[in-house]
């Protein structure tokens, strides 16, 4: 894959089937439309559906580098934008208290010598003692980038109003520094596991792609694009199994990485068919709660029907 | 396009679906981006710019879907027979977008007829629009008989509810010439003008309503006492006067928009037969308001057709034939006229889809219209699929008539026809 200088929605497609990943018409529609119109998009639907897998890959589209944001409760500015290398500041000044004694040498009181330090201060607020988070490093980044603001559900509301700032204008303001405009706004990509309801001033900044588990044809491709050596017979079987745990209430329903994980690991132990042995062997590569797996062992005979 | 766009997005605000004003710039630049070739491609930009959580994306899609009706969606008849073609996909999806040649291969082009739907898609597709059952119940109902009448609504002429409506054209008209909206050579539109001369001599052929009613008339009773004086009253006989044949007023109010050209102007047909028998016939022409053209037609006709339809079109003073279709705007402007159509004697005759582009559809004013008259009739060059759908005031307007027919094909006109026949 490589930057394509003429985008369409076939090229996002296939480049992307080329690297293992089922790109439906609507996922590469709205891809080809974030690009032309220069708008974040917002992926939302459950986990383990790919969201943050076309994040990647859309860096790997455009040969930008991708800056990862995995968003978390309590996420703050501080962690998300930039924070001064306090440490680094007071190693220098540690370092360079003789230099600050010569500078301070004379002073006749002390408004004289905060005159004297005030001059020589900004060196400790500059670009050098900066460390840029990700949120900074994608808008100061020379180089294309695509910024993945992963699972941003899970952060509070109150980063979600400083995101809104941030992409609106692409710049972020830094009292010591100044504003730092984006040289080139990055390409967005936020993902959404609906585990709360996102404002809609963040929604109406964003395009919009709602992604639901993979209807059986979709999957099966999947399967066998991901998973080399494969039997049919297998990958069909499996993909049934899972399609009928998705139907049932499991406390965590089965994403396509865990079908995909799991049928790598039904490969890997050679297995033909899904017997009960097989299944307890394996099982955990896609369930991953206790109460699922007994369930499922317990009801074997329904899943597989 | 710009315009239909905000006719969807009008209408998407209505389902429920939270729509800004910046939204809708993106999703005009987004539709630029996409073009409408691809129906699908056009659904997925939409959609992407103007649903924001996955609960809207079911009424966006139902919006959707009744908004730019897609190829696929017919009602299932078989190709080549009357009534199947082009149909409901391009009427309404070209008329929605409202742009240039693009629009065309959103949905189905006029030349190429439409994939038969599935029967599980179409029943689908019926069952997603509480608004379409509801019409089609209402007049399912009052054909059947079931209902009197819903409104003044009393005669109901829909193929897809009554699949034997169709009257004995069946077998000499060419299925060439059963879709009033595709394309036809010249020879073709003039075979179809002869097919529509015939219907309309079975018009002029047809007694009156009230020499059906009665085969000797009123008693005559002037009468009675001469001709008993001359007998003595024995027997005694009771002469009847001798029925007079009455001729009614006709009045066509045809919708002659880009949408209903070609049906327009087969009705304009029927409208010049009309004035050659001699009938008290008004034919008024309208696009966002009424124009009185009958004089026009019948010095065209006198000239024996010396110009094209669309010319003679372009020519009527005051026509505006860029304009969107108004209905409230030309029933109001009817009912307030001195020459407003009214009388026992007078059928009220209405063509045209009642696509008001979101103007106020004034129904009321139709109403009173037909009030006045001694029937009104509407007919619908629009498959019944369409109706009702995207900009479509026809549930509003049936009601307010005494008949409604299906005449987007020359079979449904000879229904409508019948229809006309039945209340002269």
């Amino acid at each position: 894959m490589g930057p394509r200088e003429s985008i369409s929605p076939e090229t996002i497609a296939s480049a992307f089937l080329e690297r293992g990943f089922v790109c439906t018409g609507e996922v590469a529609t709205t891809l080809y439309l974030a690009e032309r119109l220069g708008k974040p998009l917002l992926l939302e639907g459950p986990p383990g559906v790919g969201k943050t897998e076309i994040g990647k890959l859309w860096a790997e589209f455009h040969r930008a580098r991708l800056i990862r944001l995995q968003c978390y409760e309590g996420l703050d500015e501080s962690k998300a934008l930039y924070e001064w290398a306090y440490g680094k500041q007071m190693l220098y000044t540690q370092l360079l208290r003789e230099k600050t004694g010569e500078l301070l040498a004379g002073a006749g009181d002390l408004d004289e010598a905060i005159r004297r330090l005030g001059g020589q201060a900004d060196a400790f607020f500059s670009r050098e003692f900066l460390l840029e988070r990700p949120l900074l490093a994608a808008i100061a980044s020379d180089d294309p980038v695509v910024l993945l603001v992963d699972e941003i559900d899970r952060a509070d509301e109150e980063f979600e109003a400083f995101l809104l700032e941030v992409l609106s204008d692409y710049q972020v303001s830094i009292p010591e520094l100044g504003t730092i405009r984006a040289k080139r706004p990055p390409r967005v990509i936020l993902t959404s596991n609906d585990s709360r309801d996102l404002a809609d001033a963040l929604r109406r900044r964003c395009l919009y792609l709602h992604i639901d588990y993979p209807g059986f044809e979709d999957e099966l491709r999947i399967i066998e694009n991901r998973v080399a050596g494969i039997s049919k017979t297998l990958a069909e079987t499996l993909v049934k199994f899972s399609q009928s745990l998705r139907k049932t209430d499991l406390r965590k329903q089965p994403g396509i990485a865990e079908v995909v994980d799991w049928a790598l690991a039904l490969v890997v132990v050679g297995a033909e068919s899904l017997s009960r042995e097989t299944l307890r062997r394996t099982l955990g590569a896609l369930l991953k709660n206790r109460e699922d797996l007994d369930r499922v062992m317990s009801e074997l005979s329904r899943f597989r029907s | 396009m710009i315009a239909g766009l905000q006719r969807f997005f009008d209408e998407i605000r209505r389902a429920g679906v939270r729509v800004s004003p910046a939204e809708c710039v993106e999703a005009v630049r987004a539709v630029e981006q996409v073009g409408l070739e691809d129906r699908e491609r056009f659904r997925q930009a939409l959609r992407a710019t103007l649903v924001k959580r996955a609960m809207q994306r079911k009424s966006f899609d139902e919006v959707f879907d009744r908004f730019f009706v897609g190829p696929a969606r017919g009602r299932g008849r078989k190709r080549g027979q009357p009534g199947a073609g082009a149909a409901d996909g391009a009427r309404t999806s070209t008329r929605s977008v409202g742009v240039g040649p693009p629009r065309a291969t959103l949905a189905t082009t006029p030349t190429s007829p439409p994939e038969r739907p599935s029967r599980e898609g179409a029943k689908r597709k019926s069952t997603e629009h509480v608004e379409s059952e509801r019409l089609e119940r209402n007049l399912r109902e009052v054909r059947e008989g079931r209902r009197q009448r819903w409104g003044r609504l009393r005669h109901v002429s829909v193929s897809r509810i009554e699949s034997d409506a169709r009257p004995e054209l069946d077998h000499r008209v060419k299925p060439a010439l059963s879709d009033l909206r595709r394309p036809a050579s010249a020879e073709q539109e003039r075979e179809l003008a002869r097919a529509v001369r015939r219907l309309v001599e079975r018009i002029r052929l047809r007694t009156g309503r009230r020499m059906r009613r009665t085969r000797t008339g009123r008693p005559f009773l002037r009468r009675v006492f001469r001709d008993s004086l001359r007998s003595g009253g024995v027997p005694f006989r009771l002469p009847h006067r001798r029925p007079r044949l009455r001729t009614p007023r006709v009045v066509l109010l045809v919708d002659v928009s880009w949408s209903t050209a070609r049906a327009a102007g087969l009705f304009l047909e029927m409208a010049g037969e009309f004035l050659r028998l001699g009938r008290q016939t008004r034919v008024i022409l309208f696009v966002d308001r009424p124009v009185d053209a009958t004089e026009k037609i019948a010095l065209w006709l006198g000239r024996g057709r010396d110009r094209s339809f669309r010319e003679l079109l372009g020519s009527i003073e005051g026509l505006s034939l860029e304009a969107p279709s108004d209905y409230g705007r030309v029933f109001h402007s009817l009912l307030v006229s001195p020459r407003r159509p009214r009388g026992r004697r007078t059928v009220f005759l209405v063509l045209g889809d009642g696509r008001t582009n979101l103007f106020d559809p004034l129904d009321w004013a139709l109403e009173e219209i037909a009030e006045g008259c001694g029937a009104s009739l509407w007919l619908v060059p629009e498959p019944f699929a369409s109706w009702g759908r995207g900009d479509s005031a026809l549930p509003l307007y049936l009601p307010r008539v005494d008949a409604v027919v299906e005449a987007g094909d020359l079979n449904g006109l000879a229904s409508g026809v019948a229809a006309l026949i039945r209340r002269l």
